[in-house]
Parts: structure tokens; sequence; C-alpha cells
């Protein structure tokens, strides 16, 4: 009787132990990508899992992180805040002791609730609005720079550079444009400058004729478009369409070569945006290095700068992790918070990390779109 | 000035809408069905539209305006075959099973074809190749403009929109399909084919959609495979409010609703336009349920 009860319940429990990866486990370190891998952001989610893949890739082959080898696992989160909350209880359940992800400020804020209850490290590459880290999630970071120091930038940029006197606001409703589009407004009036249009399109749309007329009447001298880059290219071919003379800053979410495609090269020419440097444009040999490496593996070289950015999160967590010797996120939140000081990272060096986990300094310039629909760095950028 | 101009921006949209709505109405009209799958049907058309566009202009080397005109043809025939093929396989064994069951069969199909698309094609979004959308317009006064595409538009729509019409008042089949509309025993005891009729109105309809699909990529350049979904559920709401099943009345609700988007837009703001416009349709309905040249209808008990 005893052995026909118990000893089934026993075999069935080392079973279960072992599904629920107690056994597989104990070899590996387990590393999350959360990112949108399908929807509107599918492009940026699929250089975030390239980026890392190869990183990963090259961090196994030479031997892994304390000698234990990499294991990635990648969520897709569509850029969906109520998607992104299912895939990062996944990587909870997953036993992941640190998660990349997500790519949209509007994915990362539920995700980052999810992870901070569950203790897992959480290093987001290019989330920036600037709430995130002021909810005192002890063990997020970011390796991207906020918004409010981008909105300063743009707002300097519209005043030194571009002479405007009298500039529009235009966001997309979203966590990350909304949040970029009042710091600019901020600092605008701060410096001076007179915000005469302030608005929102909805990204769901397709036809943005009439705001455009609507901005096309307001006698502005630029217009500082803080939302994604789909939007962002049908905005200008429409704007152009219209016969619209204002000169157009988009912030970093519309620096991607999938605008210009969408708005056409001849009415993307001459369009400005504001944010980090390309990753081609990174003057430092680990991003060179990174850039080659991916090149080769791909055949082609990364567009996004938000793709070396997941590469630099990766780059942060492994550095932690060999410098404790550990992966407890406990420690290595502590060792980010307090003693990572003026490593050269992929994206330029990282000088620290502030108590709220945001990355210290600033990079963002000034791209313009020459004849030939490339980003190229503009020739003047505003005082530091 | 401003006015002129949103009012041009709001015909524009206006005729889209109405294109796509007289899908949804046509169907309606001979089978109480509301075809989910419509919206979806149009996006697959702007999806077809830019394979050919896109085939053509590569082995021209570049795109040309005449590639319109083969290319709008085989989607119209394309989109139209797949139309018979949903009805014959996803609503035709339904139609004695009542009201809610072909309408969750119908919502079936939508994903289906969304998801197929946006496995074929990629989620990203997709540009048609330059040239083929004629380029420039017209300044009409100061600051406001005409492209030659909004008239290509606006021309294409009305001549689909007053041939359908004429064809459906006009002709026998077209008494046929109205005759089938209003009763199917009675229509099959007069002697008409009410399943080819229904077919042929499962060739029109999504035929129409298809050509409102290349039309529409045509005209923003670039879409993904949400297309469907925002312009159909809207040309949904434009065929309700005209009064659903009449054609006239899908035509001036695609009209009236891009235009009270337009001027809400453009005089309020862009957050506010889907709250305005659709405290106006509550209204409306509050007043003629049965939509503004919706018939009435006795209540079948």
């Amino acid at each position: 009787m005893f052995k026909r009860i118990v000893v089934p319940i026993i075999l069935l429990g080392c079973l279960l132990i072992n599904l629920t990866g107690c056994g597989g486990a104990k070899d590996t370190i387990k590393i999350g990508l959360q990112g949108p891998m399908t929807g509107d952001y599918a492009y940026e989610g699929k250089g975030f899992q390239n980026a890392l893949n190869m990183l990963v890739e090259q961090v196994n082959a030479a031997g892994g992180i304390n000698g234990k080898q990499v294991e990635l696992i990648v969520e897709d989160d569509a850029g969906d805040p109520t998607q992104s909350a299912l895939v990062a209880q996944r990587l909870v359940d997953a036993k992941v002791v640190a998660v990349i992800g997500a790519y949209n400020s509007t994915a990362t804020e539920p995700a980052s609730e999810i992870y901070n209850e569950a203790g897992i490290l959480h290093v987001t590459p290019s989330s920036t609005a600037v709430r995130l880290t002021t909810k005192g999630f002890p063990r997020f970071f970011r390796v991207c720079f906020l918004d409010d120091r981008q909105g300063l930038f743009a707002a300097k940029f519209m005043q030194e550079v571009l002479g405007a006197k009298n500039v529009g606001i235009l966001h997309d409703n979203s966590t990350y444009a909304q949040g970029l589009a009042e710091e600019t407004k901020h600092y605008a009036e701060t410096l001076g400058l007179t915000v005469g249009f302030y608005d929102a399109i909805n990204p769901d749309d397709q036809d943005f004729t009439p705001i455009l007329t609507k901005i096309g009447a307001a006698n502005l001298d630029a217009v500082y478009f803080t939302g994604y880059h789909s939007q962002a290219g049908l905005l200008l071919k429409q704007s152009a369409e219209l016969g619209l003379t204002v000169k157009w800053v988009g912030g970093n979410a519309a620096n991607n070569p999938v605008m210009v495609e969408i708005a056409g090269i001849k009415n993307a020419e001459g369009v400005f945006v504001t944010t980090e440097p390309l990753p081609k444009d990174l003057n430092y040999p680990e991003a060179q290095k990174f850039v080659a490496d991916y090149k080769a593996k791909y055949g082609e070289e990364p567009d996004s700068v938000w793709t070396i950015m997941a590469g630099e999160a990766f780059n942060v967590i492994r550095i932690a992790m060999e410098q404790t010797k550990s992966t407890d996120p406990a420690t290595l939140a502590e060792y980010l918070h307090t003693q990572m000081k003026n490593v050269n990272g992929l994206t330029g060096p990282i000088l620290g990390f502030d108590e709220k986990g945001d990355r210290l300094g600033t990079i963002h310039v000034a791209y313009v779109i020459d004849a030939t629909g490339n980003f190229v760095l503009y020739e003047k950028q505003p005082s530091p | 000035m401003q006015l002129l101009q949103q009012i041009i921006n709001g015909v524009t949209i206006g005729s889209f809408y109405a294109l796509v709505a007289l899908g949804y109405t046509m169907v309606y009209g001979v089978l109480k069905l509301i075809n989910f799958a419509h919206g979806d049907l149009f996006m697959w058309g702007a999806y077809l539209g830019l394979t050919g566009v896109s085939l053509l202009a590569g082995l021209a080397g570049a795109g040309q305006p005449w590639m319109a005109v083969p290319v709008i043809t085989g989607v119209l025939a394309l989109i139209a075959l797949t139309g018979v093929l949903v009805e014959r396989v996803a609503y035709r064994p339904l139609r004695a099973a009542g009201r809610l069951a072909p309408i969750i069969s119908a919502l079936g199909v939508a994903f289906i074809l969304e998801s197929i698309a946006r496995n074929v094609y990629g989620a990203r979004w997709r540009t048609y190749p330059t040239g083929v959308a004629p380029a420039g317009g017209f300044v009409l006064a100061g600051s406001v403009r005409i492209s030659t595409m909004q008239i290509a538009v606006l021309v294409i729509s009305f001549l689909l929109m007053a041939g359908l019409y004429l064809f459906v008042q006009r002709t026998r089949v077209g008494t046929a399909m109205r005759a089938v509309s209003l009763d199917h025993t009675v229509s099959r005891l007069m002697g008409i084919d009410v399943d080819r009729i229904i077919a042929l109105v499962f060739v029109i309809g999504p035929g129409l959609g298809g050509i409102a699909g290349v039309v529409v990529a045509l005209y923003y350049g670039s879409f993904d495979f949400t297309l469907g979904w925002s312009f159909g559920l809207k040309a949904f709401i434009a065929a309700i409010l005209g009064g659903i099943g009449n054609i006239p009345g899908a035509m001036l609700g695609g009209m009236f609703l891009g235009l009270v988007e337009t001027l809400a837009s453009g005089y309020i703001s862009p957050q506010w336009k889907d709250v305005i416009a659709y405290v106006i349709l509550i209204i409306i309905l509050i007043f003629r349920p049965t939509g503004i040249l919706g018939e009435r209808v006795a209540a079948k008990v």
C-alpha cells in the first residue's frame, strides 16, 4: 500500500523537478530578451535579436561568463503593453536572472513592474520615457539616455542651428513620444522660444492631412515630431504633398531608414533627426568591431542605433557578472549602481549609472537626410 | 482657405471609406450578414497590388502610371475570386444557421486573411515603388492644393459608385439582386437563381474592395497589415451611418464620416476626432436607427 502510493508520487516529483528546469539549468546563465518581434516595431525587435544572438555566440565561444554558457530566451511583446505583461511573466517563470528589453516605453513600463516584483535585473536598451526610472525600482537600468536631455538638445537645435522662434511640437500619445514632447516644450519655453502649436496624432491613422493643414496655417519655423518612424514617414510625404515649407525635426524614434522609404527620398531630404549617433558613426574601437562583426554575420550593417544599444545592455550585464563573479541580481544591481565607472562600452564610455538607474552623460547629435536618402551627421550642432 | 483644404482632405478620406463601405452594404443587402472579412479582402488588394506593381516596375526598370491599370484589373479578378471562395466555404454552409454563426465565421475569415498577409508579406511597413501613383498637383487658390492622385481617387470612386448604382437599379440582374435582398424564398419561386445572385454579390463587393485596396495603397504609398482593420472598421461604421444595405447611403455615410473626422482633427485635435465623430454617429442613430438613407423595416418576430 505504502509503495503503491508513495513511490509514484516521488517519481512524479522527480519528473516535475526536471521539467521545471532544476536539472537542465544549472550549467547555463539564462538571460531574457523581450522585444517587438512582430507589429509596427518588428524591425527593431529583429535588430535586438540579431545583436544578442551574435554577442551570446561570441561570449559562449570564448568560454561563457565565469565559465558558464549563456542561454538567450527570446519573447515577443509586439510593442504592446498587454502582451508585454504576459511575456514578462513568462520570462520570470523561465527563471532568467536578467532581462534586456523592451523596445518602446509603453511596453517596458508594465514589464518593469513584473521584473521588479520578481527581483530580476532589468536593462532596457531603448525606452527613454523619463518616468520609467522614477518608481524606485532598484534593479531597473537603462543604457540609453533620457528624454529630458534629448528634449533640451532638440530645443537648442531648433533655436541655435535652425534660428527658429516659433516652433510646433507633435507627438502620438505613446508614453515615449508624449514624455519627449513635454520635456521639449518645457525646455523650449525656458529658452525663450514660442511653442505656437502643440498636439498629438493618432498613430493608428493613415491620413494626417487634417493636422498638417492646421500646421501649415500656423506660421511655424520648425516642427518637432517625437513619434515613431512609420508615422513620421507618412507625415513627411503628406506634408510635402500639401506644399508645407516648415522645417521638420524628428526625435530618435524617427531615426530609421524606413522613415525615408515611406516618405520617399525627395520628401525626406533636408529633414533633421535628433538622436544618439548611428552605429557606424560611433568613433570607438568597440563600436567599430561590433559593426564589422554584425556585417560579417548578417551581410548588412546595423541600421538602427537601438541594435547596438541592445548589445550594450548585454555588455553591461556581462561586465557586471564578470566583475562580481556572480549572477545574483541584487549583487549585479549593487555593482552597476556604485562601482561601474568609466568602462569602455560598445556605445562609448559608460560613465556610470545614477541612483535611479539612468546612464550618466549624453550623446545626442543632429542628423540630416541628404539627397540620396541617407542620414548624415549635420555640420552644425548646438552648443553643448 | 484652410477650410477649403480641409474639405478636400475630408472628401479624399471619405471616398476611401465609401468605396470600402459599398462591399459591406452589398453583402448585408442580400444576406443580412456583416461580412467582417471585407476589410481584410481590401487589405489583400493592397498587398496583391504591391506584388503586381513591384513585378511590373522590376521588369520595366521603374514605376510608370500605366502600370496601375493592369494591376487594378488583376487585383479585381483575384480578390473577386477570393470573395466567391470565402462565400462558398465559410458562409454558404451556414446560411440556414441563424445570424450569429455566420458573423463568427466572418470574423474567423478576417483573422485568417490578416494572419496569412502578415506571414507572407511580413509585419513591417511596405512601400509601393515610386512613379506609379501620378505625381504633381494643382494650386487652387493661395495655399490650397489638390494633387493629381487625389483627383484620380475622386474620379475612380465616383465612376465605380455611379456604375454600381446604375447596375443595381437599371439592369435585369440588378433587379434580381434587389429582389433577393427582399426575400430569398419568393425570389426563388419567381425563377431567380439565388445562389448565383449571391455569388455575384461576392464578386462585386470584394472586387470593389480590392480596387479600393490598390488605390488607397497608391495614394498613401505605404501601409502594413493592420490597414484592413483600421479602414474596414471605419467603412463599416460609414455603411451603418448611411443606412446599411443602401448603396447611395454607403457613399453618403463615407463622405460624412470622412468630413467630420477631418474637420474635428483640423479645428479641434486628432485626439478628439473619434469622440466627436462617434457622438454625432450616436445622435444620428438615435433619431434614425436605420441610418440616414436606411429604409424602415418592419421588425421580424
